[in-house]
């Protein structure tokens, strides 16, 4: 048993992080939605799940989660997630993938739990399941209806479509990935979070002293530090449940995503207080980390309904089991 | 990142948990904070230590296998799992081996592991004093110069484990001009020549003691690392206390189990299945990170003050377990003395009551959110 990720999962996280803090600044998040997209495509982030037949990778959940990670910490816009996780697996054996990988296609996904697609009205192919069945759906035969929502940058839409393509993939395992992809991005989002906090508690002045000098401040950090340190290793190992389809993936995917929401929305809430009433308003960019972060909270099922998932696996269950 | 085990630890695994299925106590054993239960728990040390699983991760010549951190991990599940006595060895084997590991001498190491090893010699810990408790640095025990050695004066109290045990270990200021964590030493004393008065606990048992010192001589051979350098080499030693060795996820994986069992045997309104399930999921959760701490500690890195963290989680999961085990039994919780499935084979009120002490022993936990603020965080003191 090795829990560390190997150098090049490292090198391509750091690649994806670099690429990010070069092209995804927050002015980028603000206003446009598809920052780093070309960038991202020269680093081959595209093609990680994309087989090498098709021109990617070939790679596996275990090898996103660090890169989508990075992608939570910058707060990056636009149909990435679905782009790279889903896609390949629902349009899996498709010539598509080709383009794909390449980066020049925009895939939006609405499948699982997810109630709306996101970023539907940037993408070059739709996949929409209905009735248990993934569809791909062209832009020109969908209608798609704005949700007003809290993340401006994550923008959700309804879709209506008459024609679409039946694919052969079930959405479950595209589902399940998608789920852990946005647990880790949420990972990502609540470090981004505690760092920024920590940074203007220790600078911001009150009474005379940096106000990340007083206890009641420093406790507040301290238990999003402990929340977001002991989520992160359950992420892990769903992507690695994902990867090797274990006994345990549906409970340990619910358990992945449940910690990480709780723990970034944890971070959110202490962010927000910690900085007081400049967090509250439009001027900081920290709203952008605030908004992603309910946003995906509540993508792929919430806290409640994954707790309630993990009630039945974990008490309802014949058997307790742990992996390995 | 692979987190199958490999086969020799598959292995590993396999071999101890059929040793420990023909060789646990069947009942109970009495409480090792009575002296029948002190010695009984000895006599399984003893045991542990012939099959060399005392302490699996030593090198052979003192005792043990050699085992990596792995290893050990899968040993503490293993061992919880299958319901052993808790470890009366665990100040010496957990919090003083590593430091003799780390610090002390060829001589210091043959004459106190093997001993440790076998249960020959139990250790107590002598950290705090009345006026200091989490801030250690204000203790004001002292050791003054003698021909070859020490003479310690002062006193201690909550001395885990002190009321029977052959030896302590603690720090006394040995410059008396010096303050704060500077001018202090390491040593180890039999407790022989001190006097030991047990306080009783809230379960009325005598876990812990206060020792008075009243010029005990200690040759200079029993003072662990260099003279005034106690400070740091405590800190060592506390942070391992508070990370990885003293409360392994193997105990919180069976605790956790259990309650799971419990819950289902007892039925549970769906509050408290929730927050059954989700305790359940805490205990994987702790498994997991110290895997990873484990593997940082194999390549060489120190987790320091990071190591805060786990004793803040693990020790309110603890409470929160056992908090949830006596609301699910109800009035019985309080009151009965066989609760089925408790830990170790005891009451899930004992358990309770012991779970009470980890957010206070090895520095309470406010005083662990200061440290991850200002160590880990970097906020301003």
């Amino acid at each position: 048993m090795n829990s560390a990720f190997t150098d090049d999962q490292l090198a391509l996280a750091a690649a994806v992080g670099q690429v990010l803090r070069a092209h995804c600044p927050a002015a980028a998040v603000r206003d446009g939605r598809t920052a780093a997209w070309p960038q991202l495509a020269g680093i081959g982030l595209f093609g990680l799940l994309v087989p090498a037949e098709h021109g990617g990778l070939g790679l596996g959940l275990v090898d996103a989660v660090l890169p989508f990670e990075e992608a939570g910490r910058a707060a990056l816009p636009g149909p990435v997630a679905e782009t790279v996780v889903a896609a390949p697996l629902l349009l899996a054996g498709d010539p598509v993938l080709d383009k794909l990988a390449a980066g020049s296609l925009r895939v939006s996904v609405r499948i699982g739990d997810q109630d709306y697609s996101p970023d539907a009205d940037l993408a070059d192919l739709l996949i929409v399941e209905r009735g248990g069945v993934p569809y791909a759906v062209r832009p020109d035969a969908a209608r798609l209806t704005l949700q007003p929502g809290v993340d401006r940058a994550r923008r959700l839409f309804g879709v209506e479509f008459r024609d679409g393509t039946r694919l052969r993939a079930g959405a479950a395992p595209a589902a399940r990935a998608m789920t852990v992809t946005v647990a880790a991005q949420l990972i990502g989002a609540a470090r981004h979070l505690l760092d920024t906090t920590v940074g203007y508690a220790r600078t911001r002045r009150q009474f005379g002293s940096p106000i990340g000098s007083f206890q009641a401040v420093k406790h507040q950090l301290a238990e999003v530090a402990i929340a977001v340190d002991f989520a992160a290793p359950l992420v892990y190992a769903a992507a690695f449940a994902v990867d090797r389809d274990l006994p345990t993936v549906d409970r340990d995917v619910s358990a992945a995503k449940a910690a990480a929401g709780e723990a970034a929305e944890l971070a959110a809430r202490t962010a927000l207080q910690v900085h007081g009433a400049i967090g509250y308003t439009g001027e900081l960019d920290l709203g952008l980390w605030l908004a992603r972060v309910w946003s995906l909270s509540a993508a792929y099922g919430g806290t409640a309904l994954h707790r309630s998932r993990l009630r039945e696996a974990i008490l309802g269950a014949p058997v307790l089991r742990r992996w390995p | 990142m692979d987190l199958d085990f490999t086969r020799a630890e598959q292995a590993f695994r396999a071999e101890v948990r059929d040793w420990l299925a023909g060789h646990v106590p069947r009942a109970p054993l009495p409480s090792m904070d009575t002296r029948e239960g002190f010695e009984a728990h000895r006599e399984w040390e003893r045991r542990l230590a012939e099959e060399r699983l005392s302490v699996v991760s030593w090198p052979v010549e003192y005792g043990g296998r050699g085992a990596g951190l792995i290893e050990w991990l899968i040993f503490e599940e293993e061992y919880w799992a299958a319901g052993a006595p808790g470890r009366v060895s665990q100040n010496g084997i957990f919090l003083l081996a590593p430091t003799l590991f780390s610090h002390g001498t060829a001589g210091q190491r043959e004459r106190f592991l093997p001993g440790m090893a076998r249960a020959d010699e139990i250790w107590a810990q002598a950290w705090s004093e009345p006026e200091a408790g989490s801030d250690l640095a204000a203790l004001t025990s002292r050791a003054e110069r003698a021909e070859g050695g020490w003479l310690l004066h002062g006193q201690k109290t909550w001395s885990s484990r002190a009321s029977y045990a052959d030896w302590g270990f603690g720090l006394f200021r040995t410059d008396p001009a010096s303050v704060r964590h500077r001018g202090l030493t390491y040593f180890m004393f039999p407790l022989a020549g001190v006097t030991v008065r047990p306080i009783a606990q809230l379960d009325g048992e005598h876990g812990f003691a206060e020792l008075f010192f009243d010029g005990l001589y200690v040759p200079d051979d029993q003072v662990l690392g260099a003279p005034g350098e106690g400070w740091r080499i405590a800190m060592a030693t506390t942070s391992s206390e508070r990370g990885l060795t003293l409360r392994s996820p193997g105990r919180f994986l069976a605790t956790a189990d259990r309650l799971v069992r419990l819950a289902r045997s007892t039925g549970a309104d769906p509050v408290l299945a929730d927050q059954v399930a989700r305790a359940w999921l805490d205990a994987e959760s702790y498994r997991l990170h110290t895997f990873g701490t484990a593997r940082r500690l194999a390549a060489g890195e120190e987790i320091g003050s990071a190591s805060s963290m786990g004793k803040v989680f693990w020790s309110e999961l603890d409470v929160r377990m056992h908090t949830l085990a006596l609301r699910l039994l109800g009035e019985r919780g309080l009151l009965d003395g066989g609760a089925p499935d408790a830990e170790e084979g005891g009451r899930w009120l004992d358990g309770f009551l012991f779970s009470l002490a980890g957010p206070i022993y090895a520095g309470t936990n406010e005083i662990q959110r200061n440290i991850i603020a200002e160590r880990v965080l970097g906020l301003p003191r």
